[in-house]
């Protein structure tokens, strides 16, 4: 999409020049967030990648400590990473994981020094349009969401800039683009209160633990675990430790409520020990949980999950089922 | 930024074996410092591994009153790392993050009629509550014991239990005890049913799910209502601080919200208890 001699060209070739950058880049047919090389690499689509941006900001196993003697602080320096083309659902993800990490001193450090670039393609039509189920499409998006430069697509002409942050304000000014819109993060909540549609789906899956649905979905999950890899919200995480001899060390590492050892104690007692109670949790912990604690939405609609998964269990329809409660 | 998964180094400065598999170890930071600011609550509990070994979350036996000066965990032998646990001698280290959770709220015993339900290992956190009643540093009216336990091999601080009859009524009941056994036997639930409790009576009980589930019962039986019933849950976990999902029930965390809970809490709450 970007044209020699045009803004957004400039500013794609100085985010490459200065940043290791990641993108929805297609290869061998899949759309998938990855490593980009060059920028015409860049999918400029708008459609969301099969998988998720959680890998640069929560790698799925990262080294939290040298254990050799001790247990000492993996301090990792990393190149300054660009999350180059994240669309308004997945920069609401990240905002849930600014929330849910802001005391964890390895996200944090890792999180400094990632460039987070937004992209809507015909923004703001196409978000209107999306099949957004899990909240409602806000005017003031933007002001709610973490991002350092955002730019929103039209169907003709230049596209629009805003900027996020300082670090944003000064990428985009030193590339001469003078024309952006300078947004206030005005907190992850709006002024007005919770999402009033994630609030009444938290009303009634809270009270759907008889629900017809449920049962039917013990029938049909696999407990595979693919939609938590594929969820942008999925943080479950464990600690393990390794003791190879070369690298001795204890890690975080992805986990999955779906897996067999989630809930497992020592002694061999189980609590999450059938499909119905891992998939309940699964929602639970995304439309109920999530949405107590941070009053915001642990689901952000992406369909990540429908399209993954290999038996078609399809989130917005059972979302439409719970809605259907009295 | 503090570490929140950063643990310190602990020496064991004594070990002794509590029964044929619980050890019971008293720790002190390496960290001089870090032991005088040491506090927690009774019902609290701290993670405690080694490198390689990985960590598992246990709860604290000895009184508040003695943070300063160390910290008692007892251990059970379930698995790998409660096995090298238990092998642990005086002057070897582990490394322990912690306090963690809630713990008990001891204020709310003062002047009440306090009954203490243990089953099997998880009469451990009870033990904190018990000597801090003893001593004083809880005004309760008076203090019930019951502690239901498999056999006499299994039984946990044995030689307080002198000191604990003396003041407070102890009753301890096994399930499969040896011929030589003279007190009672069965489940605590027989306990339970058999004792006199009175409906204003608090009870904090500390045992495995299927406990909770017979002996709630009992106590519902007994006219005790769900708000003057806590209870301590385990659950599998990590990081301690409520992030990693693993100890979730429903709008809980076991290791943030918990590990105590008040009964009217999980009532309503499926396969909480």
């Amino acid at each position: 999409m970007p044209k020699e001699g045009d803004k957004l060209h400039q500013l794609i070739a100085a985010v490459f020049r200065d940043y290791f950058v990641y993108a929805p880049v297609k290869r061998a047919g899949r759309l998938l967030t990855q490593e980009a090389k060059t920028p015409d690499e860049v999918d400029w689509s708008g459609k969301l990648a099969e998988n998720s941006w959680k890998e640069p900001f929560l790698p799925h196993r990262e080294k939290l400590f040298e254990s050799r003697r001790g247990l000492l602080e993996t301090k990792g320096e990393q190149p300054p990473v660009a999350c180059l083309g994240m669309n308004i659902l997945d920069l609401k993800a990240l905002t849930l994981f600014d929330l849910v990490f802001g005391n964890d001193v390895y996200y944090q450090n890792r999180r400094q020094k990632i460039l987070v670039i937004g992209y809507g393609a015909d923004w703001p039509n196409s978000y209107k349009k999306s099949k957004v189920f899990s909240h409602n499409f806000k005017e003031d998006a933007l002001e709610h969401v973490s991002f350092d430069i955002f730019i929103a697509g039209r169907k003709s002409g230049e596209p629009v800039f805003y900027s996020g942050s300082a670090a944003g304000r000064k990428l985009l000014e030193s590339c001469r683009i003078k024309n952006f819109e300078n947004i206030k993060f005005a907190g992850a909540v709006a002024e007005s209160g919770p999402d009033k549609r994630m609030l009444e789906i938290k009303g009634k899956l809270e009270r759907s633990a008889d629900h017809y649905l449920w049962n039917n979905l013990d029938q049909i999950c696999l407990a595979c675990g693919k939609c938590t890899i594929a969820c942008p919200t999925c943080f479950c995480f464990d600690l393990e430790d390794k003791v190879n001899p070369d690298d001795p060390r204890r890690d975080r590492k992805w986990g999955s409520c779906f897996y067999n050892d989630f809930s497992l104690v020592a002694g061999g007692h189980k609590e999450l020990d059938t499909v119905k109670k891992k998939i309940f949790f699964w929602y639970y912990h995304k439309f109920a949980r999530i949405p107590k604690e941070y009053s915001y939405v642990g689901c952000v609609s992406c369909g990540r999950c429908t399209r993954t998964c290999p038996v078609n269990i399809d989130i917005a329809k059972n979302i439409a089922k719970i809605l259907k409660m009295k | 930024m503090n570490n929140i998964y950063q643990p310190q180094k602990a020496r064991v400065i004594s070990a002794s074996r509590e029964s044929i598999d619980t050890v019971l170890l008293r720790f002190q930071f390496a960290d001089k410092t870090l032991q005088k600011k040491f506090a927690y609550l009774s019902g609290q509990f701290m993670q405690i591994g080694f490198p390689g070994w990985g960590e598992c979350p246990i709860s604290i036996c000895s009184s508040p009153s003695d943070s300063q000066k160390y910290f008692e965990l007892a251990i059970r032998d379930v698995g790998q790392l409660t096995h090298k646990i238990n092998e642990l001698k005086s002057g070897d280290e582990a490394w322990v993050r912690g306090p963690f959770g809630n713990g008990f709220d001891t204020d709310l015993y003062a002047g009440k009629e306090l009954i203490l339900i243990g089953g099997g290992c998880g009469f451990v956190p009870l033990r904190p509550i018990i000597m801090d009643a003893l001593a004083g540093r809880i005004k309760t009216k008076s203090l019930k014991i019951f502690y239901g336990c498999f056999n006499e091999d299994t039984l946990l601080f044995k030689k307080q239990y002198p000191e604990w009859n003396r003041g407070a009524e102890l009753g301890i009941i096994l399930e499969k005890p040896t011929a030589n056994w003279r007190g009672e036997k069965g489940l605590i639930t027989a306990l339970i049913q058999k004792r006199r409790i009175s409906p204003a009576a608090t009870v904090v009980m500390v045992g495995p799910p299927v406990m909770y589930r017979f002996a709630i019962k009992e106590l519902e039986a007994k006219k005790i209502k769900p708000q003057n019933i806590w209870l301590s849950l385990e659950r599998r976990m990590y990081c301690g601080v409520g992030i990693c999902q693993h100890c979730a029930i429903g709008p809980y965390y076991v290791c943030k919200d918990g590990p105590v809970f008040n009964y009217a809490q999980l009532k309503n709450i499926s396969h909480a208890i």
